[in-house]
């Protein structure tokens, strides 16, 4: 506005026959223009924010359209509609048939679930050992999509020595409401026949493994006593000095020390290894990364709450943060020949179920609560 | 320069009524501005913009919103959480059975696990009667020890401290052994405690009593042949007023700076009157969200401890039938 009214100053007196009504004068005048000022201090802004590089084949998700109009009562009407539309009418008989069963061989990977980190617990062996357990809650997990290992093949993102070894299975995790994503975020969900999930990821599969879309995941796709590997984001914790990074022991709090408890020191020697040597550890974001966990035991598994519990306490991330969950690649803690014929294959459905499942199952080795206090034996050596 | 002015005015007066206009006269000739980032990546972007640019991006959903879609209509497969609704707890019995209550902090909780937590202690309480005690009953305890002659190890002692959530629950007691203080720490959910019991019922003046540290060994002595001290029904804890003679420093511990009511007044040092002075935090009293930081919503306060309840009078009920089944059968 100050602007405008800037430029105007510098407009010749007859130009005041153009500018003789008010109400015209707001056509006349260009709208957008050059500054003509020199401006003499700092750009605005002081720096620039790099753009998250979101690749070309991503689709936008989040919108932020809305309807200010929209009434109370019609925003229940349009809840209604949505929950018909997606809970109700979620099988249609024009569907394909579903997709034939293989049995498990050795070398097959299954997809994975993405499971909700709820925290930790202390457990008791059946020895009397107490030791922490991780809940991994798997919440309304469907199948997004198969890509095939041919299609897979021409993607960026494949890594030439897999050759056409394995697909990609999509899996989603949290149905939400569509109106908040955007239209060709919720179009990836058309094939499945689900609501729009919260998250998605994918898992690499052999083809042998691959789910049919729209297929749910629940807990039963793992048993008591196998192994997993726990993939996530670990806990953000900022910019952070190189003891509590790196675990550098810093300098001692008195005897001379001044400004420099928590430095570290030297970085590097002299000589023919003179310089910072690359990959040198230093002040820094830390967290925020994706980590691994590998060969994490189920002991017990929630059939009523999709809860499954897994040994130790590092689990990364705080609570609620969203894990990868699938069965290892440790070769040593992989699944015996033994067990291949009653491994649920390509998943679990509800149709194996010839009993009404229990609610819990334990592994042999752990304490139940519901037995009585245990006598401990001495040590045989 | 006239001139001029009356031109500014003109323009004020006629940019004016452009913006007082804009419901009735909206179509006005804007000239295009492409707002499209992809085009020109290094656009000057506004303060806000560039604030929610740089905010740290939490990796994890907030506790209300995974509640939301546990609860959601879409939601199949897994069972939602319920909530109780018919018995209603005494007031203030998270002072009974304080372990139930979860950690106040709410990025740290979950309302699935302290459900299935909160499962597993009840089934444990089934198998052994963990009775209700306080910093400062006199308690004994038995455990499996391979060890021991017979195999049990039972330790009588004074309980200094309690602590832990959930099944993390324990308890100190301490107590004189051949002229010497021990200390034992037991898990109360741990598989190898074979029992609990309240010796004597009572409370003391603080919430922790790790001074007797530093007091004559008299205070800290309990027979272990102690026979039980039994109290009245539905009568209120005693309150052992006892006030204990501190020995003279060094101390394990600056007592002095930790307002304790269980000991006799002290005689201070100058250097203990500063040191006072100088840790003393008078505004912590009238720090509201401090006191609302510290404990769960009254409300969910509420809603677990009557869960509990409910449990506690469940197995209560069990227990007197199977006491009245046995005696039938002697």
């Amino acid at each position: 506005m100050a602007s405008k009214s800037i430029l105007t100053c510098f407009l010749r007196p007859s130009c005041t026959t153009l500018l003789g009504s008010n109400g015209t004068v707001a056509s006349l005048l260009p709208t957008s223009y050059v500054s003509v000022q020199q401006v003499r201090h700092r750009r605005y802004p002081k720096f620039v924010v790099r753009q998250n590089k979101r690749k070309t084949w991503h689709v936008r998700k989040w919108t932020q359209k809305y309807d200010d109009n929209l009434l109370t009562s019609n925003e229940q009407f349009i809840k209604d509609v949505i929950v018909e539309n997606y809970a109700k009418n979620s099988d249609s008989p024009l569907k394909d048939a579903p997709w034939d069963r293989n049995p498990y061989v050795y070398g097959t990977r299954r997809t994975g679930v993405l499971a909700l980190k709820l925290g930790t617990m202390l457990q008791w062996t059946t020895e009397g050992k107490p030791f922490m357990v991780t809940l991994l809650q798997v919440l309304d997990n469907h199948v997004i999509n198969y890509v095939p290992p041919e299609v897979y093949a021409t993607y960026p993102s494949h890594l030439p020595h897999h050759r056409q070894k394995f697909g990609l299975q999509i899996v989603g995790a949290l149905s939400s409401d569509p109106r908040m994503f955007s239209k060709p975020y919720n179009n990836l969900f058309i094939k499945a026949g689900v609501p729009p999930k919260r998250w998605l990821t994918r898992f690499l599969i052999t083809p042998n493994a691959a789910c049919q879309p729209g297929t749910p995941l629940s807990v039963n796709h793992f048993k008591v006593g196998e192994y997993v590997d726990i993939q996530g984001r670990t806990r953000d914790w900022g910019f952070q000095g190189v003891c509590k990074r790196w675990g550098m022991k810093g300098m001692p709090a008195s005897h001379g020390v001044t400004k420099s408890h928590r430095k570290m020191g030297s970085t590097g020697g002299g000589g023919d290894k003179d310089g910072i040597w690359k990959g040198k550890h230093m002040p820094g974001i830390m967290g925020d990364i994706l980590r691994t966990q590998y060969g994490l035991k189920i002991w017990r598994i929630n059939t009523k709450y999709n809860v499954l519990y897994v040994t130790g306490a590092a689990v990364c991330g705080r609570p609620h943060t969203f894990v990868r969950v699938y069965d290892t690649v440790l070769p040593r803690k992989k699944r015996p020949e033994s067990s291949y014929e009653s491994v649920p294959m390509p998943t679990w459905f509800e149709e194996d179920a010839t009993e009404p499942l229990p609610e819990e199952y334990f592994d042999s080795k752990l304490f139940q609560f519901t037995s009585p206090s245990l006598e401990i034996e001495e040590e045989k050596k | 320069m006239a001139a001029s002015m009356t031109i500014r005015n003109i323009v004020k007066q006629a940019i004016f009524i452009k913006n007082g206009s804009i419901g009735i006269n909206s179509k006005l000739n804007v000239a295009h501005k492409s707002t499209h980032r992809a085009h020109n990546p290094n656009y000057n972007r506004t303060s806000a913009e560039v604030t929610l640019a740089l905010r740290p991006k939490q990796n994890f959903l907030h506790h209300d919103l995974v509640d939301k879609h546990r609860r959601s209509p879409l939601q199949k497969g897994t069972e939602v959480l319920q909530t109780e609704t018919e018995v209603k707890a005494p007031r203030d019995y998270r002072f009974v059975m304080p372990e139930f209550m979860p950690r106040p902090n709410f990025e740290d909780r979950d309302r699935v696990l302290e459900k299935l937590e909160r499962c597993d202690m009840f089934r444990r309480r089934t198998n052994i009667t963990i009775p209700e005690f306080y910093v400062g009953s006199i308690m004994a305890v038995s455990i499996s020890d391979p060890y021991a002659p017979n195999k049990r190890n039972r330790f009588v002692g004074i309980c200094i401290d309690r602590g832990g959530i959930g099944l993390k629950a324990y308890f100190v007691l301490r107590n004189v052994v051949d002229g010497l203080g021990v200390e034992v720490m037991y898990q109360m959910y741990n598989p190898t405690v074979h029992s609990i019991e309240v010796l004597k019922l009572e409370k003391r003046l603080d919430e922790q009593l790790y001074y007797l540290r530093n007091c004559p060994l008299e205070y800290s002595t309990f027979s272990f042949d102690m026979e039980p001290v039994l109290l009245p029904r539905d009568a209120e804890i005693p309150v052992n007023t006892l006030k204990v003679k501190l020995n003279p420093p060094p101390w394990e511990q600056k007592w002095e700076r930790q307002n304790l009511k269980g000991i006799e007044p002290l005689e201070l040092t100058p250097r203990m009157i500063r040191g006072i002075e100088m840790h003393l935090k008078p505004w912590e009293k009238y720090d509201l969200m401090l006191h609302y930081r510290s404990k769960v919503p009254e409300e969910e306060e509420e809603q677990i401890m009557s869960e509990v309840y409910k449990e506690k009078l469940k197995q209560d009920s069990l227990r007197k039938v199977t006491k009245a089944t046995l005696r039938k059968k002697k």
